[in-house]
């Protein structure tokens, strides 16, 4: 283009030329620069345009062409405000046209980013496979009951309790427990709720497993009650350490390191480890206590649900002492101190455990013990079923339940709500292990305990006595008994609605979970859910628990202390002391050699 | 958020458990309309809510000219009564990190803050423990400023400073790609500038004046205190800070759309260290 508006230029300059020579047909020198110098709006248009076209030495583009497009942009979408971000504009164009022409990525399709989830959910959103014709009589078979699992449904409330999942999370969820029960052994499914990780979060459900897959996991539970004691083994490891000191000192002879003293002298035998861990209580069986659920876990939509294993009274304890949050890989190791047994998946279960025996709770009166648990008494005879108020574990609706009014499910003292979780003692069980057989237990341990227990703790009695069973309040007790901890009240109550009295719901909201809400229509529908970081809330901030104190290696004696040399005047007070009785000086034949050594000694020191 | 998704809050914040009910998002919907309008805000957003004992802090903020440095802050009870929130005083700003008891909900509500003899977050020598007093309204004001100096967060290029220094939402946004939103460089704190422009403007190779003066979150320590997560269908970006359980930023991917809210006791957490593991990041 600019070579033609050169042309164009210099003719139409041309034809000014001629015109001038027409009118006034003289010739003056230098006429031909005057002629060029007089302004003229269409040379100055032409020079400036010609400026504008100049292409970059850079880029070879021209400013122009820039300009045109830019506000060919800017009119094409007419922007609000359009000066405050023309720079902005300009450079969006501009970085428009340095894209590479001969891009050759770009013939490659990259799929869209949901295409891998959009694959998952369609796995899913197929109808199941037909199950294989079986002997079985399909009434036996006895799916999960699935009509309390509307998810949907269950949105809409938490919608209105002002908490909720996004919605395909929850078609997803529905859908997948769909699948679950067919392929597991479940006989009663529920949502749990969601823990959030750094990297990925955990959707979790609930189950109960069938009668005989309890069985089936129990048989051989009284071998892992009963762990061979390892009393031999120990002892032939200290054989073992006894054997390679003697030979550490037999080499020290050999090759004259003992040369310093006249006689070979033993090492000293290895320091013993006077510290004795405490009987650990047995882990309880699958289907009860805190192993009465199975807990089913998966990262998210499209993801398989993974079964946690069941959770050990250890694992509960450390739980209780670290504070670490969760990253959203069952795999990932737990560095903290005290050290926790297991991986994350291990310390979820534990963490999941806590908070279902804290936070699971419904209205007053929806579930009743049955007429049959009621005189359980005779359990007790059996030492380690002697927990005291822990026979009731079991329970079921009421059928005669009478809906509590919304007025007294709101009510501030939350005493028409009542726990449905057993409570964990201290021990890590919800029912108390006597550990009788060895009389040590860990009773410093357990009162440390104590202090940052769940919210029941009132309940417990300092321990007067050794094998005082720790109790915990019995199921179904109202909250209003809980006490605050730190003065945190433990549960706040809310009105879902101030408006229409008539749809409202209540919603408890714990505090000392945060995340851990319950909600119920006017009594008749209620749901516990859980949706957080799965950590206790602290009123001060955690401080991981010290050291224990470093021990004693060996019983302190005169051995091991260390003491002044004797000054020379203490020897001769010694010497004269130990004077041999003269009838004895033939018989201590050996005592006579320091004694002269010493009495030379003295003489020099008289010399001296 | 702004007053057009308070509506959809599932769709943003539900990756958080934590939406406005049905109920609030309405009366929000509207209450903070009537509010714009009574003081002429260009814009109002939601800020959060901070859960008290009794009853919860409902907080938002509008701007008239600089969104920055303009923020006005008004709280409720009940979604609809505002009253301004007032400027964080000195003393509540020191006194509130020492408060560990949880909001009550009534703002008038005196608390006596224990300072410890040897306390060093506040200077001065004392001899003794000493009792100091502090209003639920002004704890609240100091707590929303903290979080928001901590931890506010906006995508890169959300906002535009003009050449006359006034900070504006930039209206030629057009969000981060996917890829970029999972770069923690991509998203700035929101609150004034704390370090040199030169050095904020030097953290990337491809700085712009207008959109690089504000501190990047990558300057924040411990190493992993910020929780980057894109959800399964690569739509959105969720950006959450370990220091303040609560809080969540999230972004729609390739469009303009972003926000945070706070839902929480309004307590920051300093176990941090413990929390991450010491070995693993």
């Amino acid at each position: 283009m600019t070579p033609v508006i050169n042309d164009k230029q210099t003719s139409s300059i041309r034809q000014n030329h001629t015109c001038f020579k027409m009118i006034t047909d003289y010739d003056l020198q230098g006429e031909d620069d005057g002629a060029v110098q007089i302004p003229n709006s269409e040379t100055e248009f032409i020079n400036a345009k010609t400026y504008l076209q100049m292409a970059s030495a850079n880029t070879g583009d021209n400013l122009y062409d820039h300009l045109t497009e830019v506000l060919n942009k800017i009119l094409a979408e007419r922007p609000e405000n359009v000066i405050d971000f023309f720079e902005e504009y300009s450079r969006k164009v501009k970085e428009r046209r340095f894209k590479p022409m001969t891009d050759h990525l770009e013939d490659m399709y990259v799929p869209p980013g949901r295409f891998d989830l959009a694959n998952k959910m369609l796995l899913l959103l197929k109808p199941l496979p037909p199950s294989e014709p079986s002997t079985v009589d399909p009434d036996d078979l006895e799916l999960a009951d699935m009509s309390k699992n509307n998810m949907l449904e269950l949105l809409y409330y938490l919608e209105h309790c002002g908490i909720g999942l996004p919605r395909t999370e929850m078609f997803f969820v529905m859908l997948s427990i769909r699948k679950l029960i067919h392929t597991e052994p479940i006989a009663h499914i529920r949502f749990w709720g969601k823990i959030f990780g750094t990297l990925k979060d955990y959707l979790v459900v609930e189950c109960e497993l069938k009668e005989e897959e309890y069985i089936k996991r129990n048989e051989s539970y009284q071998d892992q009650v009963e762990p061979p004691i390892s009393v031999e083994e120990n002892q032939a490891e200290d054989s073992r350490i006894r054997k390679a000191l003697d030979a550490i000192a037999k080499q020290q002879q050999l090759y004259g390191e003992g040369k310093t003293g006249k006689y070979p002298r033993d090492l000293p035998t290895a320091p013993k480890i006077q510290y004795e861990e405490a009987p650990e209580a047995p882990a309880e069986p699958s289907g009860v206590g805190i192993n009465k659920k199975v807990y089913y876990v998966c990262n998210g939509v499209g993801d398989p649900w993974i079964q946690l294993p069941d959770a050990t009274p250890k694992q509960i304890r450390v739980a209780r002492q670290i504070y670490k949050s969760f990253t959203g890989n069952l795999e990932e190791p737990i560095c903290t101190y005290p050290e926790f047994p297991g991986k994350e998946r291990e310390f979820l279960r534990a963490q999941i455990a806590r908070i279902s025996a804290g936070t699971q709770i419904c209205p007053l009166g929806y579930y009743t013990f049955g007429a049959a648990e009621m005189g359980e008494g005779e359990e007790e005879e059996e030492p380690e079923e002697a927990a005291g108020g822990e026979t009731k574990t079991s329970y079921k609706p009421n059928p005669k339940y009478d809906p509590p009014p919304l007025k007294d499910l709101l009510d501030g003292s939350v005493s028409f709500w009542v726990h449905t979780a057993a409570y964990i003692l201290p021990q890590g069980r919800t029912n108390w292990w006597n550990p009788s057989p060895m009389p040590d237990v860990n009773d410093e341990e357990m009162d440390e305990e104590l202090g940052e227990e769940e919210e029941q703790e009132e309940q417990e009695k300092p321990k007067a006595e050794r094998m005082e069973p720790e109790t915990g309040p019995p199921l179904l007790t109202p909250l209003s008994e809980d006490a605050s901890v730190e003065a945190v009240p433990p549960w706040s109550v809310r009105c879902s609605s101030g408006i229409i009295d008539n749809f409202a719901m209540a919603v408890v909201r714990s505090n000392l979970w945060p995340g851990a809400y319950c909600f119920s229509t006017q009594g008749k529908i209620f749901q516990n859910i859980y949706l957080g970081y799965g950590l206790k809330y602290m009123e001060h901030n955690f401080s991981p628990l010290p050291l224990p104190p470093v021990q004693q290696e060996y019983p302190i004696g005169p051995e091991i202390l260390e003491m002044t040399d004797p000054s020379g005047a203490d020897e001769e007070k010694w010497r004269i002391d130990h004077l041999p009785k003269p009838k004895e000086v033939v018989l201590a034949g050996e005592e006579a050699e320091p004694e002269e050594a010493g009495e030379e000694e003295e003489e020099e020191e008289d010399e001296d | 958020m702004n007053l057009n998704s308070i509506l959809k809050s599932l769709d943003s914040c539900g990756y958080f458990g934590h939406i406005l009910s049905t109920e609030e998002g309405i009366v929000l919907h509207n209450s903070l309309l009537i509010l714009q309008n009574e003081n002429h805000f260009r814009q109002i957003f939601f800020w959060g809510k901070i859960l008290g004992v009794e009853k919860d802090y409902y907080i938002a903020y509008g701007y008239s000219r600089d969104i920055l440095y303009g923020k006005v802050y008004y709280y409720s009870r009940n979604c609809t009564d505002w009253g301004l929130l007032p400027k964080p005083t000195k003393n509540g700003l020191v006194l509130t990190p020492l408060c560990t008891s949880k909001f009550q909900g009534d703002p008038s509500l005196v608390i006596d803050v224990l300072i410890d003899k040897d306390e060093i977050l506040i200077p001065g020598k004392r001899k003794q423990p000493e009792l100091r007093k502090l209003k639920e309204e002004d704890r609240l004001a100091s707590t929303v400023y903290q979080i928001m100096d901590e931890a506010g967060v906006v995508p890169r290029g959300a906002l535009f400073r003009r050449p006359d220094g006034i900070v504006v939402e930039n209206s030629s946004f057009e969000g981060l790609s996917t890829l970029e939103a999972r770069e923690i460089k991509s998203f700035l704190h929101f609150r004034p500038p704390t370090r040199k422009q030169n050095s904020n403007l030097l953290t990337r190779d491809d700085f712009n004046y207008a959109m690089d003066f504000l501190d990047p979150l990558d300057i924040d320590l411990p190493e992993g205190c910020w929780i980057i997560q894109i959800t399964p269908a690569e739509d959105m970006a969720i950006v959450k800070s370990i220091h303040w359980p609560g809080l969540l930023s999230y972004h729609f991917c390739k469009t303009p759309k972003h926000g945070f809210i706070y839902f929480g006791h309004g307590k920051k957490s300093l176990d941090a260290p413990f929390m991450l593991s010491p070995f693993c990041m």
